[in-house]
C-alpha cells in the first residue's frame, strides 16, 4: 500500500516519545518565541519518517502551537501583531528563497552538499548570534541590572533614521521605524528558518538588537512570525501531500501544553533569562552541528573517509547535543518558573502597608465656595506637547490662587499581567514621565507653588485621575487634550471627555498653543442651574485674576419670545451677582447654534478662558444627544473651564 | 493537590472537562479514521486544505484545554 510507504506506522512508543520531545519544544517556544522546532525534524527521522514528511510534519504543528503562543502572550501585551506581520510576510519570501538555495545546492552537490551547508549555517550563524546573545546575558547578570534593558545603539540609530512614505510607529519600540530595516530582518528570518528550521535564532535578537524591542516583546512577538512563515510552509507541503497529519497532531498535543507553561513562565522572569535560554540553546546547538561537519567534508571527498563506526557516533553525539539543548533550555525556564512562582507567592503573603492619602496642606487662606474654589489642583500630563499648555497654565493659576497643585503622569499599563509582560517598555515610559515630572517640579518651585509630582500606570487613564482627583480632594482637574473626532471619538473614546464626564470636581482643558493670563473670561449660561454654577466658579476666578468677563446665554432663532425673555434675565441676574462682587461684566445674547455663538464671542472678545456648566452627560446619552460643552472645546483655541454643579 | 484543585472555580472546571473532552473526541476520531485521512491528505492539492483545517480546529479545542489546565493546578501568570 502506498501510504506505508510515505507514512510510518506510529506504535505507542513513538506517540510517547513524540508527545515528550514536543512538550519540551513547545515549553522553548513559549518562552523565546522559537527555538523548539530544530530538534523535532531529527527527532522523527530518527523513528524512520522520511526527511521530508518530517520536514512537512514539523511546519504543520507549528504554526497553530505559534498561534496558540501568540494568542497567550498578546493576553500579556507582549506581542506587537503589526511588526509580526510586517517581519512574516517578508519572512515568508525569505523562505521560499531559502527553499530555492537549499534545492540547487541538493541538485548540484547531493544530500551531503545539503547537509554540509545547513551545518555551516547553523554554525556561522549561531557562532556569531548566539555567542553574542549568550554575552549579553551574563554580562546582564554580572552587572546586577537583570531586570533592566538598554536599547542597543544600532536600534537607536536604526529609530533614528527617517525614510518618508516608509515608516511606521511599532508600539513595541514606541518609535516609528522604516519598513527597509524590517524587511530585510524579515527576509533573513525566513531564510534561516528553510535552512535550519528556526528562524528565530535571527528574528528574535533581531528585532531587540536591531529594532529596539525588549526581548520579551521580540520574543512574543516571533510567534506571530512563526504563525504566518508555518501557515505558508503548511500550505506549500501539504499542496504536495507531504504532511502527516497524525504526526503533526501528536506533536501538537504535547507543544501546546508546553507551548502555554512557557507563555506563564515569561512573567515571572527578568528579561536576561530569556536571552540566557536562547543563548545557551544556541550555543549547543553550535556544537551539535560543528561535530558533524568532517563527516559531510568526508562524503563530499574534501576530507578522507572516516571509519563508519566514527562518522556514526559523530551523528548520534551531534545528535544528543541536540536534545541535551533543548533539555538545558527547558532546565533553565522550569528553575526560573520555580523561583518565580515560590517568590512572587511570598510576595502575595506578606502584608502590604495601607495606602496614605497624599498630603495637601491648607492653603494660608481658605476659599469658601464649594463651586468656585480653587485651592487644590491636580494636573494630569504625559509629558507630550498636548499637556505643556496644561501645566504652564496650572502653575500660573496656582501662584494667582495661592493653591496647591498635584502633577500626576499616568501611563497606560496598570493592568498586572500587561506589566509583567512589557515591563521593559512600561519602565522606559516610566523614566520619561519621571524625568518629564522633574522638569514640572523645577519650573513650580521657581514660581513658588507648592507643588508634588507622581508618576504611576493605570489600566483606565480617566479613572486613575479621577481616583487622585478624590484621594486628594481636588477642587479642579487641569489637563490638555488630544483631540478626536467623529467615528474615532465615538469607537475609542477620549480621555479628556471621559474625565470631564465622570469627575466629580471642575475639570480646566487646556489645549497646547493657549496661554491662560487672564485677560477676559466669557461665561456662558442656559439659566439652569448648571449655568449658575459656571458663574459662580467664573466669579471667583475672575476676582483672583481682575479679570473682565462676558456673560453669554445663547438662543436659536426659532425659540419663543418668552424663551429669549428667560435668557435675558439669567445674564441679567447673573451679571449683577457679579458686579456685586467686584467683577466687571458685560452680557451677551447672541442667536444661532450655542456652541459656534460660545466661541464667537470668546474669539470676538479675545478670551483666554471659556466657562460652561456640565450636565455630566456620559456614554450613550453623549454619543446620541452631544454636548455643546465637547463642541465647544474642540472648536475653540482657548482653555475651556467645565464646571459641575454640587 | 486537593487544595489547589478545590481553589480552582468551577467554571474554570467545566471549561477544563469539555474542552478536554472535545480534544479526546479529535484525537479518537483521528485515530480511527487514519487512512482515510491520510490517503485524502497524501492526494495534495486543494486537499491541503484538510491538514490546514485540522490545525486549527485542534488548536482551538486543545489550546484551550492546556490553557485551563494550567490554571485550574494554580499555574498563572504572575499577576
Amino acid at each position: 500500500m502506498e501510504l506505508t510507504t510515505s507514512f510510518i506506522d506510529l506504535n505507542a512508543l513513538d506517540v510517547t516519545y513524540l508527545l515528550v520531545v514536543g512538550f519540551i519544544a513547545g515549553l522553548v517556544s513559549g518562552f523565546i518565541g522559537s527555538g523548539g522546532a530544530f530538534v523535532l525534524t531529527p527527532a522523527m527521522m530518527s523513528m524512520g519518517v522520511p526527511g521530508i514528511i518530517a520536514v512537512a510534519s514539523n511546519i504543520c504543528h507549528k504554526f497553530p502551537k505559534a498561534l496558540v503562543g501568540a494568542i497567550k502572550r498578546a493576553k500579556y501585551g507582549q506581542v506587537d501583531v503589526k511588526l509580526g506581520l510586517i517581519t512574516g510576510v517578508s519572512a515568508e519570501a525569505g523562505v521560499l528563497y531559502g527553499a530555492h538555495i537549499q534545492e540547487g545546492i541538493k541538485r548540484a552537490f547531493g544530500d551531503a552538499g545539503s547537509n554540509l551547508y545547513v551545518s555551516v549555517a547553523f554554525v556561522i550563524v549561531l557562532g556569531i548570534v548566539g555567542s553574542y546573545v549568550l554575552l549579553d546575558a551574563l554580562r546582564l547578570q554580572r552587572s546586577g541590572r537583570a531586570s533592566t534593558e538598554k536599547v542597543s545603539p544600532l536600534a537607536l540609530w536604526v529609530q533614528s533614521i527617517n525614510i518618508p512614505g516608509t515608516m511606521v510607529y511599532f508600539k513595541s519600540l514606541n518609535a516609528r521605524v522604516s519598513i527597509l530595516f524590517t524587511i530585510p530582518l524579515g527576509f533573513a528570518t525566513g531564510m534561516l528558518a528553510a535552512t535550519i528550521a528556526v528562524g528565530g535564532f535571527i528574528g528574535v535578537p533581531g528585532m531587540h538588537y536591531v529594532l529596539g524591542a525588549p526581548s520579551l516583546m521580540a520574543s512574543a512577538t516571533e510567534l506571530v512570525v512563526a504563525f504566518v512563515m508555518g501557515l505558508g510552509g503548511t500550505i506549500k507541503y501539504a499542496w504536495s501531500g507531504l504532511v502527516d497529519i497524525r504526526l503533526a497532531m501528536i506533536i501538537l498535543a504535547g507543544s501546546l501544553f508546553g507551548i502555554q507553561l512557557g507563555a506563564i513562565g515569561t512573567t515571572y522572569v527578568t528579561p536576561h533569562v530569556i536571552k540566557l535560554v536562547m543563548g545557551v540553546i544556541m550555543v549547543l546547538v553550535l556544537f551539535s552541528r560543528a561535530i558533524v561537519i568532517p563527516v559531510y567534508l568526508a562524503e563530499l571527498e574534501i576530507l578522507s573517509p572516516l571509519h563508519p563506526h566514527l562518522a556514526t557516533g559523530l551523528k548520534n553525539v551531534s545528535f544528543i547535543i541536540l536534545i541535551g539543548a533543548l533539555a538545558a533550555g527547558a532546565a533553565i525556564i522550569f528553575a526560573a518558573l520555580w523561583r518565580g512562582i515560590r517568590l512572587h507567592r511570598l510576595e502575595l503573603a506578606t502584608p502590604v502597608p495601607t495606602a496614605v492619602s497624599p498630603s495637601v496642606a491648607v492653603p494660608a487662606n481658605p476659599q469658601l465656595s464649594p463651586l468656585g474654589r480653587f485651592e487644590r489642583f491636580l494636573v494630569a500630563s504625559d509629558g507630550s506637547e498636548y499637556s505643556m499648555g496644561a501645566v504652564r497654565a496650572a502653575i500660573g493659576m496656582a501662584q494667582k490662587c495661592g493653591a496647591r497643585v498635584r502633577v500626576v503622569s499616568a501611563i497606560p499599563g496598570g493592568n498586572a499581567e500587561l506589566y509583567a509582560m512589557g515591563e521593559q517598555l512600561v519602565g522606559r515610559e516610566l523614566d520619561a514621565a519621571r524625568s518629564h515630572l522633574d522638569q514640572v517640579q523645577k519650573e513650580a518651585d521657581a514660581s513658588g507653588v507648592a507643588c508634588e509630582t507622581e508618576a504611576t500606570q493605570a489600566g483606565e487613564l480617566h479613572e486613575e485621575i479621577i481616583r487622585q482627583a478624590e484621594r486628594m480632594q481636588a477642587d479642579l482637574i487641569i489637563m490638555g487634550r488630544r483631540s478626536r473626532h467623529g467615528l474615532a471619538r465615538l469607537m475609542l473614546g477620549d480621555v479628556t471627555a471621559q474625565v470631564i464626564g465622570h469627575a466629580h470636581c471642575n475639570v480646566l482643558v487646556v489645549p497646547r498653543i493657549s496661554e491662560l493670563v487672564g485677560r477676559h473670561f466669557v461665561v456662558a449660561s442656559d439659566g439652569s442651574r448648571f449655568g449658575d454654577a459656571a458663574a459662580a466658579a467664573a466669579c471667583n476666578l475672575a476676582k483672583f485674576c481682575s479679570t473682565p468677563v462676558s456673560v453669554v446665554s445663547v438662543t436659536l432663532p426659532s425659540h419663543s419670545d418668552q424663551r429669549r425673555e428667560e435668557a435675558r434675565l439669567a445674564v441679567n441676574r447673573i451679571a449683577s451677582f457679579m458686579k456685586k462682587e467686584g467683577v466687571v461684566t458685560e452680557t451677551r445674547l447672541p442667536e444661532g447654534r450655542a456652541d459656534a455663538m460660545i466661541v464667537d464671542v470668546a474669539k470676538e472678545r479675545n478670551s483666554d478662558l471659556i466657562i460652561v456648566g456640565s450636565h455630566g452627560r456620559t456614554g450613550l446619552e453623549r454619543a446620541l444627544l452631544g454636548s455643546t460643552t465637547e463642541k465647544v472645546l474642540n472648536q475653540t483655541p482657548c482653555a475651556v473651564l467645565v464646571v459641575r454643579s454640587a | 493537590m486537593p487544595n489547589i484543585l478545590s481553589s480552582a472555580t468551577s467554571k474554570q472546571m467545566t471549561k477544563l472537562i469539555v474542552y478536554g473532552v472535545a480534544s479526546l473526541v479529535l484525537y479518537v476520531l483521528l485515530y480511527l479514521f487514519e487512512d482515510e485521512v491520510l490517503a485524502f491528505t497524501e492526494k495534495g492539492s486543494w486537499f491541503f486544505i484538510i491538514p490546514v483545517t485540522a490545525a486549527f480546529v485542534f488548536s482551538f479545542s486543545h489550546g484551550n484545554f492546556t490553557s485551563h489546565f494550567w490554571d485550574v493546578l494554580g499555574i498563572k501568570a504572575k499577576k
